[in-house]
């Protein structure tokens, strides 16, 4: 954009001036098509929720109720909007600015496509991570500001949440970055051409760029993915994970005392952080852009072709994540805190561990003997232990290296599923204390 | 340009200035805490400003995104402070006066005499500065400052492993959270103290942490 804009003007504007023109248009493209994304999305979570649960959803507005968050909006801005005449009233105001704010962002880091990067810096996937933990200040600010006793009660478990399936989420992303070598997300998608788990390293056979080489497909890309999806469904309260937002227990949560425009705004800001995790999800594990037919279209001389497809690629991979997301949420229940936090810290994180030690095995074998800092001897007894990875062509290596990850992950994966099993052998005392407590039928 | 840089510069210092201000000045203990926040985030793009894109972004995610976030919920936690006028000014404040400006004119006093502090020398225009990118700061951990990067990373796992002794209690290796009335009913049937458990008046159930209300302004 900004190279197309000095192309057009660059006669007779100065170049930072250029620069920041470029840099508006891009802003306003993002924050048009953001809110329509969001109106979308509610649409498109009614209609599923409602095919799901066999009713038929919003279906009078417009074609097959396409409209329908249009009349919302009518509707979230004609309603009164209320303070608590006891609550902390700039507190109160700036809160869903706060929470949305960030999501906004994120966007600004997110490619939409081939080509159609809004910015591009070094480091924006921990741009992705640092952003998306303010957030929960917003929340904070929400819950507290509010004075009431459900929004404060909300607004802790939405950041003890939050904070905690951050972890996990960063690791995960962590391990990927070992493995690419890069913080860029715009990067990502071009890494993973070429074919299923041997990616682009058979390119010399005339093997042709299927777009197919997703690091979901490899065994640290797979793992990655389930704890970074599992940390996006918590991170944007979604439903195993709605606990903040439990209606049943504590009303709406932070939300309790929010209506009009200033619920939409912290309804916005959920449904797009929803949306905008599941594009960087679908961008570091399933290929991004990436899919086939882009390559190819690429290098057969059509690249603007390819860049059309290369968004339609990142959208229905973005849109199906996010339909996962509704798709669980019409068929789980919601967890209690202590499973929510368990899983957290039992579960997920050991195995993000795992998976960076997994990682780093891989660099090591792909990378063993490419550099003069890479040739430390390994030798027992005058036998080296890795110089026969120096001989081996670049996808034989790809190749011990699926196969080393796959067996860590593997073990690991079963061995912390055993050690979150609940034992049967607990003491009889427990199983005593059990029973006075007519509690041995619960998990 | 030079000239948008210094306006740029001394809009967000005075930002900084102003929110560390109000910072110890405002009398409500969590709008102090989310003035810090605005403060860190004049810090953060103060940095960019100098383009350490990294250290920007590491300053957001952990002086926003944790810290603060701790502080809050710490003050949310202790339930008398929250939300009450709190003097901020104490009787000793000139000790603290005088610490700062010992410390501002420890930083000021070399500058005013042209010291060189060890600065990057400026870059050539057209030519890319590879001084913060990531890679670098990797390599100098790894490299000259590994002994203090172990020290801090032995430092920091000693904090955690403090604070699992200090949380660990027998209450959390039961595979079931009791109810309040489970807990007390089995304390009496051991004969064991009531002390620790929450009773009704200071936390609504043992499962969350305490619930208490804020008592407002």
């Amino acid at each position: 954009m900004v190279s197309f804009l000095q192309y057009l003007l660059g006669s007779f504007l100065p170049s930072w001036l250029i620069t920041l023109i470029g840099y508006i248009v891009i802003t306003t493209i993002i924050l048009i098509v953001t809110p329509v994304t969001f109106m979308l999305q509610t649409w498109f979570e009614r209609r599923m929720v409602a095919r799901m649960q066999d009713r038929l959803g919003p279906n009078r507005v417009g074609p097959a109720g396409l409209l329908q968050a249009v009349a919302d909006g009518v509707k979230m801005f004609t309603k009164e909007d209320i303070t608590p005449r006891a609550a902390d009233k700039y507190v109160h105001l700036l809160a869903p600015l706060v929470a949305v704010a960030p999501v906004m962002l994120l966007f600004a880091v997110v490619p939409w496509g081939r080509g159609f990067e809004p910015a591009d810096t070094s480091v924006s996937l921990l741009f992705v991570i640092a952003i998306s933990s303010i957030a929960a200040v917003g929340l904070m600010m929400g819950g507290w500001g509010s004075n009431n006793k459900f929004a404060l009660l909300g607004a802790m478990r939405a950041v003890a949440q939050m904070v905690s399936y951050e972890i996990p989420a960063v690791l995960a992303l962590l391990a990927m970055v070992l493995l690419t070598g890069t913080m860029n997300v715009n990067s990502y998608s071009a890494l993973q051409g070429g074919i299923p788990l041997l990616g682009g390293t058979l390119a010399e056979f005339g093997v042709p760029d299927l777009g197919l080489g997703w690091f979901a497909f490899t065994p640290i890309g797979l793992l990655g993915f389930g704890i970074f999806y599992c940390c996006v469904l918590s991170e944007g309260e979604r439903t195993p994970f709605d606990i903040p937002e439990a209606d049943s227990e504590i009303v709406a949560g932070y939300m309790t005392e929010y209506s009009g425009m200033k619920f939409a705004v912290f309804y916005m800001g959920q449904f797009l952080f929803n949306y905008a995790l599941s594009v960087i999800a679908a961008i570091v594990f399933l290929g991004g852009w990436n899919g086939p037919g882009v390559g190819l279209l690429v290098d057969a001389g059509l690249p603007w072709l390819g860049n059309i497809l290369s968004v339609l690629y990142l959208l229905f991979k973005a849109w199906f994540l996010f339909f996962v997301m509704i798709w669980l949420r019409g068929a789980f229940p919601r967890l209690r805190v202590d499973q929510l936090m368990g899983f957290a810290w039992k579960f997920l994180l050991p195995l993000a561990l795992v998976n960076i030690f997994s990682a780093a095995i891989w660099v090591v074998i792909m990378l063993w003997g490419s550099d003069p800092r890479w040739t430390v001897k390994l030798s027992i007894l005058g036998i080296s232990l890795l110089g026969w990875l120096e001989t081996l062509p670049i996808w034989g290596r790809q190749l011990v290296a699926l196969a080393v990850t796959l067996l860590i992950n593997f073990v690991a994966f079963r061995q912390v599923l055993l050690l979150n099993r609940r034992p049967r052998d607990e003491t009889p005392a427990e199983l005593a204390q059990d029973q006075v407590f007519g509690t041995a039928a619960l998990p | 340009m030079n000239i948008l840089i210094m306006v740029i510069f001394f809009l967000l210092s005075a930002f900084t200035l102003l929110a560390g201000l109000m910072v110890v000045t405002v009398k409500n203990i969590i709008h102090a805490a989310l003035w810090l926040i605005g403060s860190f985030f004049g810090v953060a793009a103060l940095y960019l400003l100098m383009e350490a894109e990294f250290i920007a972004i590491v300053q957001v995610l952990i002086y926003v995104g944790a810290i603060s976030i701790l502080i809050l919920f710490a003050i949310m936690l202790t339930r008398h402070v929250t939300g009450e006028g709190v003097r901020q000014l104490y009787q000793r404040w000139w000790i603290a006066l005088i610490v700062a400006a010992a410390l501002f004119g420890l930083l000021i006093v070399p500058t005013v005499f042209n010291y060189s502090w060890n600065t990057v020398p400026p870059v050539a225009p057209g030519q890319t500065a590879s001084i913060s990118s990531s890679v670098q700061i990797g390599t100098a951990f790894m490299r000259e400052y590994l002994l203090p990067f172990e020290i801090a990373s032995v430092l920091l796992l000693v904090a955690l492993i403090g604070a699992i002794v200090i949380a660990y209690e027998e209450r959390s290796t039961r595979r079931k959270v009791l109810t309040l009335a489970e807990e007390v009913a089995l304390r009496q049937q051991r004969g064991e103290p009531l002390r620790d458990v929450p009773t009704a008046a200071t936390a609504s159930s043992p499962e969350t942490p305490a619930a208490n209300v804020p008592s407002q302004p």
